[in-house]
């Protein structure tokens, strides 16, 4: 393994504002920027950790609710917002190799879109729904739920 | 200050806040009459990139004209268009005293500074929207045509910038709210000047109350329902404060008392539903800016983890989990 790994270069990189840095700082918004800069590596450091199993879990899932999507069969799913074709693209998207994540959200927003203006009925409803509260879940997980409070 | 000789600018330091600016403090001095005058000054530079993109002029208008209808804004002082002077544009405000927070009011201040501000904050909004644009002199903002047009020119407004900050991505709930915001339009009562950041964070204050109410670069002409949904979105207080200044229900009551008009909650509901897309969309051209190399600024990469908090409200409000 090459060493300093990726994750023990951004602690170190912690260090060196911390220690090296912010002591020869004197103007308040510069030791603003630093600490920043310190919290922004150690955010970092702890995403590098969790993104790869984000991103699988998420694919993962998007791949599940579209099968889950398909196997409910045209007369589910609206010819109203171009679901049709969504699902299609989505489907194709998830066999790549390695899957088109992106194409699949395209997909998935589209089915959010009919929940949202009451276009889709309520077996394609559940199961979006279902995908967006544990994307929402998975991405508090990862990044946290912060808030502007003082 | 014509009569006014021996400028020195003393003290300047780069202060943290109003993100779409460069904010700087610093102390004018300079001799008149033989006596040496000191007045604290805050100077606002367009940056090179960050959350919005707005016009310095039209902002240094809108807190001009509120100067002038008595409202508590800082004192405008000069504007400089031309950027050979300092690189960019820039204009130069009154330092007012006071403290100022991020976002929700601090929980730890005193009840009695916390009524204060509460009282003053629906009292300023309510000034405010009683103000006639006209005699402002701020048709400059663009008066809507109809009563219709406020709610699409916003929704419209914010869908495209999402579609340009967006960077490909597709965010499936902010997809979403938009086309719930193009398909559920509300019709406003009135045309009223609209702050567009009107919360807590975005004033002055101290054990009296508020001192001044600041950002104004988002200022327009539009529905008096679309501060109070902003005022009032979750995202700003905690569970069951309004900017963490009063409860929720009270917030809207004091605001009917002050103004005399009703919180129409169809409307409230739409412009809530906008400010949680809109703030998302801020925090996405923050972001963008940070990835593109427009913006060095170390806060921008930290909006990301806003966007949780933002999608969860939305998708609440529109039933989609």
């Amino acid at each position: 393994m090459l060493r300093p790994t990726l994750n023990e270069l951004l602690n170190g990189m912690q260090r060196t504002i911390i220690e090296a840095l912010m002591p020869e700082l004197t103007s308040p918004y510069a030791q603003g920027q630093a600490m920043s800069a310190v919290a922004m590596l150690a955010h970092a450091a702890a995403v590098l950790e969790s993104a790869p199993a984000y991103d699988a879990a998420e694919i993962k899932d998007l791949r599940a609710t579209f099968a889950a999507l398909k196997r409910l069969g045209d007369k589910h799913i609206s010819k109203k917002g171009g679901l049709r074709g969504a699902l299609a693209r989505a489907i194709r998207a998830g066999s790549k190799n390695p899957p088109d994540r992106r194409a699949m959200e395209e997909s998935m927003a589209a089915f959010a879109t009919a929940v949202a203006l009451g276009n889709a009925d309520d077996s394609v409803a559940r199961q979006v729904r279902g995908y967006l509260r544990r994307n929402l879940e998975r991405s508090r997980n990862l990044l946290g739920s912060s808030l502007p409070s003082a | 200050m014509p009569h006014a000789r021996e400028h020195r600018v003393v003290g300047l330091k780069r202060i943290s806040g109003g993100s779409s600016r460069e904010t700087y403090a610093f102390d004018l001095e300079w001799n008149e009459g033989g006596e040496t005058r000191t007045r604290p000054m805050i100077g606002r530079r367009d940056p090179t990139g960050g959350l919005l993109k707005s016009d310095r002029e039209r902002e240094f208008k809108v807190i001009d004209a509120m100067h002038r209808a008595g409202l508590k804004v800082p004192e405008p002082l000069f504007l400089e268009l031309d950027a050979s002077v300092m690189d960019r544009p820039f204009f130069i405000m009154h330092r007012a005293a006071g403290q100022t927070g991020m976002g929700a009011f601090p929980a730890a201040e005193a009840e009695s500074t916390r009524a204060k501000v509460a009282e003053d904050f629906i009292g300023e909004l309510a000034r405010l929207q009683s103000l006639d644009y006209r005699e402002c002199g701020l048709e400059i903002l663009g008066a809507p045509k109809t009563l219709e047009e406020p709610a699409r020119i916003q929704a419209a407004h914010w869908a495209e910038v999402y579609e340009r900050d967006r960077m490909g991505e597709h965010y499936a709930i902010l997809d979403a709210a938009f086309a719930w915001l193009k398909a559920n339009p509300v019709v406003s009562d009135r045309i009223v000047i609209v702050h567009g950041d009107y919360r807590s964070g975005n004033y002055l204050y101290d054990e009296n109350g508020i001192i001044a109410m600041l950002d104004w670069e988002m200022a327009h002409l539009g529905d008096p329902m679309e501060d109070l949904g902003w005022a009032s979105m979750m995202f700003w207080g905690r569970e069951e404060f309004a900017g963490g200044l009063m409860e929720r229900e009270a917030f809207y009551r004091l605001y009917e008392s002050k103004t005399g008009h009703r919180v129409d909650r169809e409307r409230l509901f739409f412009y809530q539903v906008l400010g949680n897309a809109k703030m998302a969309v801020i925090c996405l051209t923050g972001i963008r800016d940070f990835v593109e190399r427009r913006t060095s600024d170390a806060v921008m990469p930290f909006l990301e983890l806003l966007l949780p908090a933002l999608l969860g409200d939305l998708a609440t409000q529109l039933r989609l989990v």
